[in-house]
């Protein structure tokens, strides 16, 4: 329902996986033949006198790191704390205008908070669930409600959907309009701990 | 966006991982990583005492490294080619989260696999009049297993639990579908 960009997700674990997988297999294989293993450690060792004089003499490179490590590290804070958005307060808006679907006299805005508060309302009584919860996501630019269901053990799912649903139907009535609705049946913690069905 | 491609897409997120959880210990590890070597850098730039290690130190021992024992070398590299394989696989999985969608109809559930096997569970050990504690159901990508612990002394109607659990799963609109078998286990249990 949120808005992470799971491609990214999956290309920077790729990326940084390619990265440990070249470079491991690289030293692996240079260090298993003999020759290459030669090469390598007598190059390193000669570069090791110009490149630490080079470290000493110039501290401009030090900034240069200093501050190429700063930017990577607004970068990745970036993509860290970018995960999970995409819930939204406001449900409708509906601007003025003079079609039908458009109010007349002024803007009419919905929160979200109406449906939640309507939906829990309606389905707390409901036999087979313990416990629900309603979030407005926003989707592709339009608003959809998450409907998340703690089922009671060993109730039927599509028992459940149908409670849903009326209860739905009930909103949809209410509001006029079809907002899509995506429901979550879960059995988390919450129905491991509640008692079996009870005969409804 | 229509309904039915949004309510497609939404499943099918909702089903699988979003791989949120290893992204960000990735990046919270380089910026740990980067924070340090950044701190070392200005500290030496300034001419300070380094906290670990001094930038030139870390470079000379970097290149000394090379020639290092080629079993240690070998060892080291070897465990983080395997790191890098495993993130790799990780990135390419599908990451089934363990849930399956419903039909999209005014709406469109998902529905995770716990509920589905406690409900068959039931659906089982209603048919076969056996206490629920005796059937324990485990759900798979494609199949669910029924397995049914008899009481001792007393039959065990299997085909009737078979019915009443096809009944049930063909009532579901579920995909991935489930197909069913039902496992009446050996031996029995006493008193219940």
């Amino acid at each position: 329902m949120n808005s992470t960009n799971r491609a990214l997700n999956r290309i920077v674990v790729f990326v940084i996986g390619l990265v440990l997988l070249l470079a491991g297999g690289a030293v692996a294989v240079g260090a298993l033949l003999p020759d290459v293993q030669q090469t390598v450690s007598q190059g390193a060792s000669d570069a090791k006198g110009p490149t630490t004089d080079a470290l000493d003499q110039q501290p401009w490179i030090l900034w240069v790191v200093a501050v190429a490590c700063l930017v990577l590290i607004v970068l990745l804070a970036w993509f860290a704390l970018r995960q999970g958005h995409g819930q939204t307060g406001t449900l409708l808006t509906v601007d003025e205008g003079s079609r039908g679907d458009q109010t007349t006299g002024g803007r009419l805005v919905i929160d979200a908070k109406v449906a939640e508060q309507v939906l829990e309302e309606a389905l707390a009584d409901t036999p087979g669930i313990v416990s629900v919860d309603v979030t407005a996501f926003r989707v592709k630019r339009e608003s959809v409600l998450r409907v998340t269901a703690n089922a009671r053990r060993g109730v039927s799912p599509t028992d459940i959907r149908r409670s849903i649903d009326q209860a739905v139907a009930h909103w949809d009535g209410l509001l006029g309009t079809e907002t899509p609705v995506v429901i979550q049946i879960n059995g988390g913690l919450r129905s491991q701990m509640s008692s079996a069905t009870r005969l409804d | 966006m229509s309904t039915a491609s949004l309510y497609k897409r939404i499943v099918r997120r909702e089903t699988h991982s979003s791989r949120a959880g290893i992204a960000i210990t990735l990046a919270v590890l380089l910026i740990v990583v980067f924070a340090w070597i950044g701190t070392e850098s200005v500290l030496e730039a300034v001419g300070q005492a380094p906290l670990l290690l001094a930038p030139t130190d870390l470079v000379a021992a970097t290149l000394d490294a090379a020639s290092a024992p080629v079993g240690a070398l070998t060892a080291v590299a070897v465990v983080v080619a395997l790191i890098g394989l495993v993130l790799i696989v990780v990135s390419l999985a599908p990451g089934r989260r363990g849930r399956r969608g419903a039909k999209a109809d005014r709406t469109v559930a998902v529905v995770d696999d716990r509920v589905i096997a406690r409900s068959l569970a039931r659906t089982a050990s209603y048919a076969g009049d056996v206490d629920p504690s005796q059937v324990s159901v485990s759900v798979g990508k494609r199949s669910a297993l029924i397995e049914v612990t008899r009481t001792s002394g007393r039959q065990t109607d299997v085909r009737s639990i078979d019915e009443a659990v096809r009944d049930e799963l063909d009532a579901y609109d579920f995909s991935p579908a489930l197909r069913h078998k039902v496992k009446l286990s050996e031996k029995g249990t006493v008193g219940a």
